[in-house]
């Protein structure tokens, strides 16, 4: 049982300058929350301030209900994956896995059983007596996660963890993370700044732009409803194309742009007739139709898809279509498309458009 | 394999960490030996020692300390042989008492004009101190790493039969 609650939590440093405001969330037991931002945009700070290893400037965290703002980090039962790995190099795996445990002089005998489960966990069973030298990055970062695992801790937090590895092997261990949380059901605060890991893991994800919380949701729900036009633009890839819009009774009409809306669309849009706003279309809602045209400029064939990259008509207007299939636009042919599924952002606070709202 | 058996755990232990207790002895036995040789070779008893024996007593400092570094090294690792070394080297540390240290107790020599005893009754109980303490270490860890080895593959064994 490991319920974390995070209250209205800033940081300042001392410098005056503030890397996250008003920080609000309440992680549940067994759930496994991503940050997901660009660099710079305070995730790792406020991991790092859930840790200890940062001061909390204003706000409360609470752990299972008691206090631990001011606690330093090792009263605070919670382990730390680094991107880094953090590990021993003059040590074995096993040394590094038994490492904080022997520190607390706790039996040998149950470090053993502890480290040996873990390993068993991480597949690192034939690795233990090699040098973190000997191991490829991914094998590091399962001993990085053996080293927590054997802690028990209430608390797994993830710092960028699989940055350091390559395509191949982040994909391998992203699904190795995932089967851990499965079998482990503890609660993980996972920081990352890719969007693939934040979907693929997350049982909900905040999202977080210049120390600001944008949204908390589940990934479907930052997939498919996203709060802003800043979240519409981060999960995705690609990232949904936008377009300055007037909405001109059942159309919506821009710079070479004339696109019809349903009746459901009318609705949602009844409060902003007359007036600009932006549309949001991601490109795997994008078919060949009739109504936008598109001067190709790249056609980028991934075997299922196709990447279809050009400009609305003779404008500036980037658009960027993911087509089903293999297709075979040259640079200058024109295409046409038509928008399946839209999103309407408000113009001035870059918010969604929603019915009834 | 029974983890809940502390006896087998105890055993399968032995396959991730060093046997730090017989290379810890080691350690101490050459601790002991160098308390020896420097507590020997401070002696200002004229030319008393000055013979082919301090010679060879130097030289062998060297080797002692070389070998039962090495194979600190070895009983580190759970090799067995290592444990017979240390045996020899631990019994020729109590046989070298009666090398240089016994002879000297009973001589007689002249400093400065006057007849003195090479080695006082003080002296050579702390020599033989440390030469019997360092060949109990030296001894004690060759047992040690003997058990160990022999527990360690009978456990290696007990789990090759498992996995097979």
């Amino acid at each position: 049982m490991a319920e974390l609650s995070i209250q209205h939590i800033d940081k300042i440093y001392d410098n005056n300058v503030q890397a996250v405001f008003d920080f609000n969330l309440d992680v549940k037991d067994g759930e496994l929350i991503v940050l997901v931002g660009p660099s710079g945009c305070g995730k790792s700070t406020t991991l790092r301030m859930v840790a200890g290893l940062e001061d909390i400037s204003a706000g409360k965290l609470l752990l299972d209900g008691k206090d631990i703002t001011a606690a330093p980090a090792k009263d605070r039962d919670m382990a730390m994956v680094f991107q880094s790995y953090a590990l021993y190099g003059h040590m074995t795996v096993y040394e590094n896995m038994a490492f904080s445990l022997t520190l607390r002089k706790e039996n040998p005998n149950v470090i053993h059983k502890k480290v040996m489960a873990a390993a068993e966990i991480l597949g690192l069973t034939s690795q233990l007596n090699k040098k973190p030298a000997q191991l490829s990055g991914g094998q590091r970062q399962r001993v990085a996660m053996g080293r927590s695992i054997v802690r028990n801790p209430k608390v797994f937090l993830f710092d960028e963890p699989l940055s350091n590895l390559d395509a191949k092997l982040r994909g391998a261990t992203r699904r190795e993370i995932l089967l851990l949380h499965k079998r482990l059901q503890a609660t993980m605060l996972y920081v990352t700044h890719d969007q693939t890991e934040a979907l693929t893991l997350a049982d909900r994800i905040v999202c977080m732009s210049m120390g600001h919380v944008q949204q908390v949701g589940t990934p479907l729900e930052l997939y498919d409803s996203p709060d802003n036009i800043f979240v519409a633009s981060f999960i995705g890839l690609p990232p949904m194309n936008f377009f300055d819009v007037k909405v001109d009774g059942d159309r919506l009409v821009g710079e070479k742009l004339n696109v019809a809306l349903t009746p459901e669309e009318q609705s949602i849009l009844r409060g902003y007739e007359g007036r600009e706003i932006v549309l949001g279309v991601r490109p795997e809602n994008i078919v060949e139709g009739a109504d936008v045209a598109v001067d190709v400029t790249t056609n980028e064939n991934l075997g299922m898809n196709t990447l279809v990259h050009g400009y609305v008509g003779g404008t500036h207007n980037q658009i960027v279509a993911k087509i089903k299939g293999w297709c075979d636009y040259k640079n200058g042919d024109t295409a046409s498309f038509s928008f399946k599924r839209k999103h309407f952002f408000d113009k001035e606070t870059t918010n969604a458009i929603r019915g009834g709202k | 394999m029974n983890m809940d058996d502390e006896r087998t755990v105890r055993r399968d232990r032995m396959r991730f960490i060093k046997n730090t207790q017989s290379s810890s002895l080691c350690y101490l036995g050459i601790l002991f030996n160098v308390f020896y040789f420097v507590s020997l070779y401070m002696s200002d008893v004229g030319n008393y020692y000055y013979n082919i024996m301090i010679g060879v007593s130097v030289v062998y400092n060297l080797i002692f300390m070389l070998a039962v570094f090495l194979a600190s090294e070895g009983v580190k690792n759970y090799k067995a042989i290592y444990s017979a070394i240390l045996a020899v080297l631990g019994v020729v540390q109590i046989v070298r008492i009666f090398i240089i240290p016994t002879p000297a107790h009973a001589a007689e020599t002249v400093v400065n004009g006057v007849e003195t005893t090479v080695m006082g009754d003080a002296q050579y109980i702390f020599i033989v101190i440390c030469l019997v303490a360092s060949a109990v270490c030296l001894l004690l860890a060759a047992l040690i790493n003997f058990v160990k080895c022999r527990e360690l593959a009978e456990h290696m064994k007990t789990l090759d039969a498992q996995n097979a």
